[in-house]
Parts: C-alpha cells; structure tokens; sequence
C-alpha cells in the first residue's frame, strides 16, 4: 500500500520544483527587464543565448549521465582539447572546417568511449575515471600547444556559425535545439531513459531485471564525449580563436544547471526540461546583472544562493510531511487497525 | 485574475522603471550640457591585478572629472570567452565607447569589431589588438623609452662607468630582444665607458635569476650593477646581492611592480625599480576613450591634449604614455601596485 502515495507525491514535487525554477526564471527575466532598459531586446536575448549555448549543450548530455547516478568532470576538459584539435586539424591538416568538425566530433566519442570503458569494463567509478580525464584531456591540450599556440583566422563561412544568424536565429541556436530535442526524446520517450532512471536507483536491480548497464551506461558517455566536441566547435566559432584554456570550469557550470534543475545527484530522478530550466535560470542572472550594472563576482554568489534555495526547497516537503507525521502520531492507524 | 496579475506586476516595474529616468537624464544634462552623458567601459586583462586595479583608480578620478559614467568589468577566472562575452553584453548595454587590455589579441578583436560596426567607439590599452579592431592604443611604455630608461638610470648610478650585467626572461622572446637592442645602443652611444659583461636568461623565474646573479657575481669580480628586464628577476637578483653581503656596491635596478620590490629597495639592495605610472595608464586611456566620443581625437593627429595631464605624443595610431617612471626609496611608498 504504500507503493502508490510516494510515487504520485514525487511526481507531485517535481512537478512543483520545475514551476518554482520557471517562475524564478520569469522574476529574475522581469527585474532585469525593469531595471535595465535593453535587457529585453531581441539582440540581449540572443546573446544571452549564444552565451550559453556551449555550457547549455554541456548540462543537455551531462542529465543522463547524473540520471543513472554517474558524473562527468571531463567535459570541459574535453571541449578545450576538442576546439585545438579541431584548429590543429584545419589549419596544420589542411581540412575544411567542415570535415575537422566531422572528425572533432569522432575524437569526441573515442575520448567519451575511453570514460565509458573505464567505467563498465573496469567497474571504476565515474567520479574517479572523469576525474582522471579532467587532468588527461586538459594536459593533453596544453601539451600539443605547449600552452602558447593559438589557433585563429578561421575563414567567415565558419564563423557564421557561431556569430551571425540563420533563419532569424543565433546559428548555433538550430544545433543546441536539435540536441535538446534529441536528448528530451531519449530519456522522456524511449526504454533508455527508462532503463537511465532504473539504474540510478539501483544498479544491482537494474541488472537482475535483465537491462544491459554497461551498454546503457557506456552510451551516455560516448553521447557526452560526441556532444562535448559539438560544443568545442560552436565555441570556436563564437570566439574565432581556439586555445588549450578554452572552456575551463564549464564542467561544474553544466553540473550546478542539472542539480539546479531538479536531478537528484544520487540518480533516478529528474528532467531535461528541468535542466533547460536551470541553464536558462543561470544565464538570465549572468547577463541580467550586466544590464543592472552589478559587478559581476555577485553573479556567482547568487547562483550558488539560488541553488541551496533550490535544494533545501526539495527537501522541505519532506521535512515538513516528517514533522507533521511525528507531531501527529496516533490519528492514522486506525482504518486500518490490525488488531480489529 | 491570476492571469492578470504577472500584467500588473510588470507594469508597475515598467513605471518604476520610467519614474527613475527623468532624475537619471537631468544629471547627464547638468554634467554635458543637455548631451546624453557618456558612459566607457573599461575592460582589464583581470579583474582581481593589482596592476589593473591601479589602472582603475586613475581611470575614475578622470571619469569622475569629465563627468563621464565609468564601467569596469573583466574575467575573474581563466576562461578565455569571458572578455568576449563582457564586450558583447556591453553592445547590448549601449556604451558610448569601450577600452580594453586585450588578453587574446585575436579572439577578442572579433568582438571589438563587432562593437565599432554598431557604432560604438573601441581603443586598447596595456596590450594591444588587432590594428583594425580599435581606433586607437594607448601605449604605456615604447621598447625604445623602456630601453633608454633603464640605460639612463643605470648609468646615473655608476656615475657612467663600470661593469654591468643583463638578467632577461629568455634570449628568445620577441619584446625581451627589442628592449635589449635598445639598451645597447644606447649604451653604445651615450655611455662609452661603460661595458656589459653577461646577458643570461633566468625563465621569468625568481628562483633562477637568483642563482643567475650569484653566478655572475662570483664570475666578475668588478660587477658594479646588475640590471634586471623581466619583472621576476628584480627580487632574484636583490635575494642573491643581499645574501652574498654586497648590498651596495652590486647595485641592481630592473622593470617591475613597486609592490614586489618594496622590501628590497627599503634595504637599499635594489636602487632602482622601473616601470610606468598604471593610474596615469588608466586616466589617460580614460580620457582618449571621452575625445574619440566627441570628436575631438581623431585618426592622423600628432598629439592629443589632456585636461589634467598635459601633452601626449601620438606616433601612428599609438597614443604614448611617455617616459616610464623611476621607482625609488623616496617615492615607492606612495604606490601600492
């Protein structure tokens, strides 16, 4: 019997977690929009877009991964390797950008394959292997530079990617779409985000219930690694210039976006939409504070401020149900008194 | 109603909103004569430099004499977006002019193009961009000055004789060679009596400019002066003259921040430190970024004139600081940087 009541309770919170986080999103959008008077306009917005369109793509790949109860530190490092490499392959190979893009993004999902390996043949924990390829792929990048070379001078058909408009739209806007979209349908309206949230909440049951984890889990991964050089070529793009330092601490950017949109950092719950949400949360105060003439340093203070609201406001239900429980004891049991 | 309400709560925000801007636009007509008041916004390499932070004090004294709104931001962390993204957020801001110290030249100039075709005007300063991304750099120190300086200087010491020695980041980078070209002519020209015995490269590390110095004391007895030119080396080469008990008849004198060889010049280990006054940096770039907004600096002028700071020179598109300024025991107190 008690099956049933938790499970709408929790849909219940999660429903109510992502309104809060929207009207946050819609507070924060409006102050703004008061105190600062081209905060609202359409270029803002596009920029506050374009701004977050790599951590954004980050926090996208990095909600499955923390679905089964995983982490991935390397991301960010894997961008910063992914946006050289890809500059080594154009202009010391000769590619187009087109092709070195192609080929980034197969280095991608070999370095994501390389996390995913580590983690389901060896059995290592992700917090350890992506700890591991945090440093690895962040070495690796300033060794093939030695720190100093930068790559530049990309050709405007690249650019446009990352600094002009298609169809009305930041370019990059149309691919960070496309993989929200993609993301969205995989863990909302496939088996996989099912067999995600399973073992999450239980790696061992997952297992005894047939669904293949290591497969599973290793395709998180190599989606993160692939989408990862995704981001490192958009980034590229947004800066015109690609050096070994690119996207530093953008791992824990995309990690604060997911928590703060409602993903249980044990696993097994929580929503693309929510992580959306939570990078959309994030963006808004960045730029926002800009517009309201803020230094920037209080940025970061009210992102962590807004997700220790966000996370004890998750846990108050609970508290306040355990207290109530507790100040209540007796008037429950008896419809359903055994000793009648 | 409930769907109402997110309408009145912005329209009250709309006119608190409007209910501000009368007062904000009679004090921009007090300040400029009915104009809009300009606004600049500064941006440092860092924002959390010593260096830059001393550029700042100078760039408000003169923004608050010009009646000019200031804006300082600049990346507190490593990530090398985050100048970019300051320059685009201040497009959308609408600033009059934006002036920057640029920590990627070619990544940032993308941006700074990007202002000047919205109409905003772009100089740099401290570290330049690419010519094309900016009207104007403000130069604060030329190789040539900052070659003479230090020659100057150091022969002013010695009376213009003796033996001296170079310690140089390494014999490779571009801005170490150009400054060393320039203190051998000079010494070539001005100062015949005097000799440079040694150049050694230390690393840009205090460590090895140390043992660098203890080597080329040990190796010429007649050493009189060891002459410093990355800013590491100043404190190594005081370390190594300090403890080999020769405070005094080893002089050494070198570009640096006041900061890092305050202690040593206190001693009278170090005679001398080099380097230009960042507040000057600041109010001067401060003041360039207001007459390019009103015209009144443009491109092919010879020389720009400052309301609190006199004369500068402008050599091609380079507005100079001029001469750098010479630290010492009476003055270094008066500088935090």
């Amino acid at each position: 019997m008690p099956a049933p009541v938790p499970t709408s309770r929790w849909k219940a919170l999660l429903l109510r977690h992502e309104t809060a986080l929207l009207a946050v999103v819609v507070i924060e959008w409006l102050c703004f929009n008061a105190i600062g008077p081209r905060f609202g306009s359409l270029d803002n917005t596009f920029d506050i877009l374009r701004h977050s369109v790599e951590i954004g793509l980050l926090a996208l790949v990095m909600t499955p991964i923390i679905l089964t109860g995983g982490i991935d530190l390397s991301v960010g490092s894997l961008l910063g390797l992914c946006a050289i490499l890809f500059g080594k392959l154009w202009r010391d190979a000769g590619l187009s950008p087109l092709a070195a893009g192609g080929v980034t993004l197969a280095i991608g999902a070999l370095a994501g394959g390389l996390n995913a390996g580590l983690i389901t043949v060896l059995r290592l924990p992700p917090l350890i292997v992506t700890l591991g390829t945090y440093s690895l792929f962040r070495g690796l990048a300033e060794a093939i530079t030695r720190g100093a070379d930068t790559f530049t001078n990309f050709p405007a058909s690249f650019l446009f990617l990352g600094q002009e408009r298609w169809l009305g739209l930041p370019t990059q806007a149309w691919l960070f779409g496309a993989v929200a979209a993609g993301v969205w349908l995989l863990v909302h309206r496939t088996t996989f985000g099912r067999s995600f949230r399973a073992i999450g909440f239980s790696p061992e049951g997952a297992r005894y219930a047939g669904l293949p984890v290591p497969r599973r889990l290793a395709l998180v991964y190599v989606l993160a690694g692939v989408v990862a050089a995704l981001a490192a070529v958009i980034y590229t793009a947004r800066l015109g210039q690609a050096k070994a330092d690119a996207a530093t601490g953008y791992e824990l950017f995309a990690i604060t976006a997911v928590v703060l949109g409602g993903t249980s950092i044990f696993g097994g719950v929580g929503t693309v939409h929510g992580t959306l949400l939570g990078v959309a949360a994030i963006a808004v105060l960045n730029n926002g504070l800009v517009h309201a003439r803020q230094p920037r340093e209080v940025a970061g203070m009210l992102t962590g401020a807004l997700l220790l609201l966000a996370l004890s406001g998750g846990v108050a239900p609970k508290l306040w149900a355990a207290w109530r429980a507790r100040s209540r004891p007796s008037p429950p049991p008896p419809p359903t008194s055994p000793t009648s | 109603m409930k769907k109402l309400l997110p309408l009145f709560l912005t329209a009250a925000l709309l006119l608190a909103g409007c209910g501000k801007s009368p007062e904000a636009s009679a004090g921009a007509a007090q300040a400029s004569g009915g104009a809009k008041k300009i606004t600049v916004a500064l941006l440092p390499k860092s924002k959390g430099n010593a260096y830059f932070i001393s550029c700042k004090a100078g760039a408000e004294k003169a923004a608050k004499a010009l009646g000019v709104d200031l804006l300082f931001d600049g990346p507190t962390d490593t990530d090398p977006a985050k100048q970019n993204e300051i320059v685009e957020n201040w497009i959308t801001l609408g600033v009059d002019v934006i002036a920057a110290a640029c920590d990627n030249k070619e990544g940032i100039s993308t941006a700074l193009r990007k202002a000047q075709s919205k109409g905003i005007k772009v100089i740099t300063y401290d570290a330049d961009a690419i010519p094309d991304a900016r009207s104007f750099f403000v130069n604060q120190a030329t190789p040539e000055g900052i070659g003479y300086g230090l020659m100057d200087e150091a022969a002013r010491l010695l009376n213009g004789e003796g033996e001296f020695a170079i310690i140089l980041a390494t014999l490779t980078a571009g801005n170490q060679q150009e400054w060393l070209k320039h203190i051998k002519a000079r010494q070539a020209e001005k100062y015949p009596k005097m000799t440079l015995v040694a150049t050694r490269p230390c690393d840009d590390l205090k460590d090895k400019a140390q043992s660098e110095a203890t080597a080329l004391m040990g190796a010429n007895a007649n050493l009189k002066l060891i002459m410093n030119i990355c800013s590491p080396a100043v404190p190594g080469a005081a370390e190594a003259v300090k403890q080999a008990g020769k405070t005094g008849k080893v002089k050494v004198i070198g570009l640096g921040l006041p900061s890092e060889n305050r202690r040593y010049v206190k001693e009278g280990v170090t005679d001398s430190v080099i380097l230009w006054k960042t507040e000057d940096l600041g109010a001067l770039t401060v003041e360039a970024a207001v007459a390019l907004v009103k015209g009144t600096l443009k491109a092919g002028d010879k020389s720009f004139k400052s309301s609190a700071m006199g004369e500068f020179e402008i050599k091609g598109d380079n507005l100079l600081l001029g001469k750098p300024f010479v630290f010492n025991k009476d003055n270094i107190d008066q500088f935090n940087f």
